[in-house]
């Protein structure tokens, strides 16, 4: 029963760290086959910042250099997506678990990641602002569609995010006929009252 | 479970903005809008034991009287949602009734005190800080030289103790109070058995149960407790039930599911309890000490008293005599009179020449209770006398809960500092000049101990709501500002100091590992001893000195009146809380108002209809409120429920209806006497609907609720057989063939659905519902309003018949209302059938209500406009238009912290109705495929199904053969309600099973 689930995740942290270190240099096939031209790609410098898809976020968090260039597992920061219907954010402390260290390479990076430092140090979460906001009359369990598809399925949905600078709306999460295509598709239930509840 | 505090690496900023990264479903239901902005605010440090959208469970207990049931509290992402019983409790055994689940609704009440408050030199209250609350405390009892008082109606644990201790190193008084203590039935236990002493009763093992007056569905003892006794004896498990006669003048929920009731004159059921003691004394032979005190008291006699003839007194004690063993039990509050010693010492005596006391009736359990009336009645002279400087109200509140009579508000304006550490402003917290607002139950540390070999802990599930402070906290921080004769309470914190105690309990039990101990017992909730043997009990030397006096009420009106606890506010704590407001009282079915009771014979002799205002007038105050008419009520009697008419207590309570208690005298000796006085009773002309939710009060041949009589029920018979037997013809209303051609079409129907999905191999929800054991407690209604986020339309809209209830509770009333033919009552609870051919599903214009493959009558909220054609065509009525934004107004701040986040909030507009807990349907399956298995049956129930205390529903899956469900519906009771309309509903009801009407 859902009671026991509880204790599940206690070690994920530092499964999904150890996981970094294994695969920083050799990534997984799943991962190529996700991001393949993000493969060997270091992310480019972005310049104008204005022109990135996407809403802006208090920090230039850059999914593109995390997911992409250093191929850290989305089940490193959104850790409880494969057994919660929620993902999972990211705590300050699990950016500060890298951030500790790593202070940036370039001039842009060191001022994002002061501000990550700085949040951390008055204990001020930083607020994002969401991107993917499913209506709440529809249940999305994240964990059944990882479980069917695999851990790298987020793309199905959130589109190359490892290729994104700023995160965007790759699909309209909320037209229902984006969910019922693939449905069909894969033969599965299309009943309303398996998400609308 | 956990036994990690969420205190740990959780502050209450984390806790509220996490709300906003994963609060799921606790916004309303919002279109596809996605023009909004919504932030997602991450924890700093995420704590171990929180998954965004995974629950958590707590092991507590609850503290919303007496009783001590253990609770499960889950938690998501780090606010409690809903309380359901702890399967582990001995009290309790995983079940919890409407009181218990709606404490939830004092944790994120309105009306909480949010920070310590101090009267100003203006005379109001202001808030203070912590330090300067805690200060000025000090300072006054430092300053009052050992005149303090402390009234408290904390529970027996490690806090009464530590608060004993502290009062008496004050050199001050303390005393525990409870305004349902039960001294009647103390009282006589002392004068009987010469034992102080509450026992346990077990009504599983009885095989005839009587009850004078005692109301043990409702409030008596431990309700939820009995609850399961009652449907193990009467419910006809095994094929046999036990018999339940009730004697008292009025019929409450108690009294509507016994199997005859004795309506005598009021208070005078001490005379049947001697009678029928005489002539079970005469069949068993008495006791020698006994002979001579029983020898006056016979059935003619008892007539002659109560107005019941002789030969009925005599059956019912033969019958009583035959059972072994059986039940009696008395000291109910509705009937408790200034002669309730005297009855309690009768049943006591019966229980005893019946051979029940060490079976049925077990002392040695000890159930914890307060001081008693007398120590308030002390205290009241001390605050008189001036001997009262300082006197600390502790969670009780005098100036409500006794009669205005007593006196106990101008009493209060006498002492000069008046402390009240309550988590509501209270009419007694309003006239105190500091208030120190305390934990509530799911907030803090604490333990109980109900009973002998009971140790119940409580731990704090999610981060205070409120600026408060654990009552623990409070004291020890006093002592240590105050210093002095305090000095002595040395531990930091109030945890510490419960720790404290814990590691000297596990040093008294011999346990190796104290830290273990105290783990373990976190987790499971408590430490739970086999109940201990009952004590050998010997008569008292004064037990022979029982006797009957006549009845005396003041004043001279033509009533007599009765004020009866209510079975969802209790003592008056529940009229705060919304849900026990619109759940309605399980005997008149009115919701979030006073009433009067009136019997038919006095209604036809006052030429009063229901909402018609009475005018009550006592000799210690007068009252108006609307009548109702109790089939079950004495001719002699008014009756009216205990518990509104409060004057503060928060915007739910204020001014709603009227207080019983105004009518009664000051109390006198060692108990509030309910039934006390006489009262003229006027019509004043003025009408007020009732807010009943009531539909029909009468089946009219609809054979909604079912009952077979019991040997027909022994033979194997169905309903339908049973009638036969009994002499009714087959109603023929179709001829052979009509029939035989409505069912093949019907059944091509039926077939034709068999397409798609629908003919996949697929679990089928069904339940089943035994209203043998149903005794119409309505906890199963709270739990649907927990689980699924059913606002409370208030007053107003429930006149209106908009109330939301998804399941409900039917009351139907049997036979005459002849004087000599009392009639009986039928529950049924009444929920959404899931028909598999349902007549809502064909006529929605937009599909919204259609029939999903495993077999529930799905309602998709998105789809749905709103043309309510569905609900006109629901055979049941059990669909629900939201008429307004209930989804904004329902849930004042902070209650919408209750809310469940995996169920939809639904908006204006929208028709809604029972899903079968369809997020747990689905939460289960998740939690399955990820397993990679199916659900295991049993796995998880409705809400409904698992708050009920007589476990009378079951859910299941009907498509697997070796599910409970399926075995039950197999049983040959039972029906399903209206199936000649060939709805093929998913519900089986099973029938009560009925005694021979009698006498």
């Amino acid at each position: 029963m859902m009671r026991t689930l509880a204790f599940v995740l206690g070690g994920a942290g530092a499964a999904g760290l150890a996981a970094v270190l294994a695969f920083g240099g050799s990534p997984s096939a799943a991962q190529q086959q996700a991001t393949p031209a993000a493969d060997s790609a270091t992310a480019p410098a972005i310049i104008d910042t204005g022109s990135l898809k996407g809403p802006r976020q208090p920090i230039f968090f850059r999914h593109d250099i995390h997911a992409g260039q250093f191929k850290i597992q989305c089940q490193y920061c959104h850790y409880s997506v494969a057994v919660s219907t929620e993902p999972g954010i990211p705590s300050m402390q699990t950016c500060m678990g890298c951030h500790l260290v790593v202070s940036g390479s370039d001039s842009s990076a060191k001022t994002e990641i002061k501000k990550v430092r700085d949040a951390w140090n008055a204990k001020q979460p930083v607020e994002w602002v969401r991107v993917h906001f499913l209506a709440r009359h529809a249940h999305f369990p994240h964990q059944r569609h990882i479980k069917a598809l695999g851990p790298s399925a987020c793309t199905t949905c959130h589109g190359e995010v490892a290729r994104m600078p700023q995160v965007f709306k790759a699909n309209n999460i909320n037209n229902m006929g984006f969910c019922i295509t693939c449905h069909l598709e894969r033969k599965v239930s299309r009943d309303c009252s398996v998400c609308h509840y | 479970m956990s036994d990690v505090s969420p205190e740990s690496g959780m502050d209450r900023r984390k806790f509220l903005t996490v709300l906003g990264a994963s609060g799921g479903g606790a916004l309303a239901l919002s279109g596809c809008s996605t023009s909004r902005v919504e932030k997602l605010v991450p924890y700093l440090v995420q704590s171990e034991d929180q998954i965004p959208g995974v629950a958590t469970w707590y092991a507590s207990t609850c503290t919303e009287c007496a009783a001590g049931c253990g609770v499960h509290v889950r938690t998501r992402e780090g606010r409690a949602v809903k309380l359901e019983g702890n399967p582990e409790h001995p009290v309790n055994r995983g079940k919890l009734c409407s009181r218990g689940q709606a404490s939830l609704q004092g944790l994120y009440n309105p009306g909480r005190v949010k920070a310590p408050m101090a009267r100003g030199a203006d005379g109001r209250l202001a808030e203070i800080t912590w330090d300067d609350a805690i200060a000025r405390l000090a300072g006054k009892l430092t300053a009052a030289g050992g005149k303090v008082a402390v009234l408290s109606g904390a529970g027996r644990g490690t806090f009464s103790e530590l608060l004993a201790d502290w009062t008496s190193a004050l050199g001050g008084r303390l005393d525990r109070w409870e305004p349902f203590d039960h001294e009647p039935l103390r009282a006589a236990n002392r004068q009987v058995f010469g034992l102080d002493q509450l026992p346990a009763h077990d009504f599983a093992g009885a095989k005839y149960i009587l009850s004078f007056g005692a109301d043990f569905l409702e409030t008596w003892l431990s309700p939820t407790e009995n609850q399961r006794g009652f449907a193990e004896a009467h419910g006809f498990a095994g094929g046999d039930v036990a018999k339940f006669v009730h004697v008292g003048p009025r019929r409450d929920l108690t009294g509507l599911n016994a199997d005859e009731w004795m309506a005598v004159r009021p208070g005078t059921e001490a005379a049947v309890a001697l009678a029928i003691a005489n002539v079970v004394a005469a069949a068993r032979g008495a006791p020698a000490a006994l002979a001579g005190a029983l020898g006056n008291y016979t059935p003619a006699m008892a007539a002659q008293e109560t107005g019941i003839p002789a030969e009925r007194i005599e059956r019912i004690a033969r019958e009583f005599a035959a059972a072994r063993p059986s039940l009696a039990v008395a000291g109910g509050v509705g009937a408790q009179h200034a002669g309730a010693t005297e009855l309690c010492a009768a049943v006591n005596l019966l229980n005893y020449v019946a051979g029940n006391v060490g079976r049925t009736v077990r002392f040695g359990a000890d159930l914890a209770a307060g001081d008693g009336f007398r120590g308030l009645t002390q205290l009241g002279t001390a605050m008189d006398d001036g001997q009262v400087a300082v006197l600390l109200v502790h969670e009780a509140n005098p100036v409500y809960a006794l009669p205005k009579a007593a006196g106990f508000a101008a009493r209060l304006k006498k002492v000069p500092f008046k402390v009240a550490i309550s988590p509501f402003l209270d009419e007694t917290a309003a006239l105190c000049d500091l208030l120190l607002p305390p934990h509530h139950a799911l907030e803090r540390w604490d333990d109980a101990a109900p009973r002998a070999g009971v140790r119940s802990l409580m731990q704090p599930v999610m981060e205070p709501v409120f600026d408060t402070r654990a009552a623990g906290d409070i004291l020890l921080a006093t002592a240590k500002k105050a210093g002095g004769a305090l000095a002595k309470f040395s531990a930091t914190t109030w945890e510490a100091h419960l720790r404290g105690r814990w590691q000297a309990l596990a040093a008294e039990r011999k346990e190796a590992d104290a830290d273990a101990f105290w783990r373990a017992a976190l987790q499971r909730g408590g430490v739970f001893d086999e109940p201990p043997a009952p004590v050998e009990v010997s008569l008292a030397p004064t037990a022979a000195q029982v006797s009957y006096t006549r009845p005396a009420f003041e004043g001279n009106g033509a009533y007599v009146f009765a004020a009866y606890p209510h079975a969802m506010l209790h003592d008056g704590r529940g009229a705060n809380k919304p849900w026990l407001l619109e759940v309605a009282d399980p005997v008149t079915k009115i919701t979030w108002n006073s009433w009067v009771e009136v019997g038919p014979e006095a209604a036809r002799a006052l030429n009063v209809r229901n909402g018609e205002i009475l005018r009550l007038t006592s000799p210690h105050g007068s009252l108006e409120a609307p009548a109702y008419i109790h089939p079950g009520l004495h001719p002699d009697v008014v009756a009216m429920p205990l518990g509104f008419g409060h004057t503060e207590y928060g915007a739910f309570a204020q001014g709603r209806g009227v207080n019983a208690l105004d009518l009664l005298g000051a109390p006198a000796g060692e108990f509030v006497a309910y039934l006390s006085t006489r009262v003229a009773v006027e019509k004043t002309g003025g009408y007020r609907k009732l807010a009943s939710i009531e539909g029909t009060p009468r089946q009219l041949g609809r054979g909604i609720a079912e009952a077979i009589p019991l040997a027909a029920a022994r033979q194997g018979l169905t309903v339908a057989e049973a009638y036969l037997e009994e002499g009714h013809g087959e109603h023929e209303v179709n001829t052979p063939l009509e029939v035989a051609a409505l069912k093949g079409w019907s059944e091509k129907q039926f077939q034709m659905t068999r397409k798609g999905d629908y003919r996949r191999d697929l679990p089928q929800w069904g339940m089943a519902i035994d209203l043998a054991r149903c005794t119409g407690c309505q906890a199963c209604v709270t739990a649907c309003y927990a689980e699924n986020n059913i606002p409370t339309v208030g007053e107003y809209d429930i006149l209106k018949g908009r109330e939301m209830t998804w399941i409900r509770i039917e009351r139907y009333w049997e036979g005459s209302e002849a004087p000599d033919a009392p009639p009986s009552a039928r529950f049924v609870p009444m929920l959404c059938q899931h028909c598999a051919n349902a007549p809502c599903e064909p006529v929605c214009p937009v599909y919204a209500a259609y029939h999903t493959a495993d077999g529930l009558n799905g309602q998709v909220y998105n789809r749905c406009v709103g043309t309510r054609y569905c609900a006109n065509n629901c055979p049941y009525k059990v669909r629900y238009f939201n008429w307004y934004k209930y989804n904004e107004i329902a849930w004042p701040e902070p209650l919408q912290l209750q809310l469940n986040p995996d169920v939809t909030v639904r908006a204006r507009g929208v028709m809604e109705k029972c899903t079968f807990c369809i997020q747990r349907i689905r939460g289960a399956q998740n939690t399955a495929r990820l397993e990679d298995r199916p659900i295991r049956d049993g796995e998880f129930t409705t809400a409904c199904a698992q708050a009920c205390p007589s476990d009378a529903i079951v859910f299941g899956n009907i498509a697997d053969p070796d599910s409970r469900v399926v075995a039950i519906k197999q049983n040959p009771r039972g029906y399903r309600v209206l199936e000649d309309l060939n709805t093929r509903s998913a519900i089986t009801y099973l029938a009560k099973v009925l005694h021979p009407v009698e006498g």
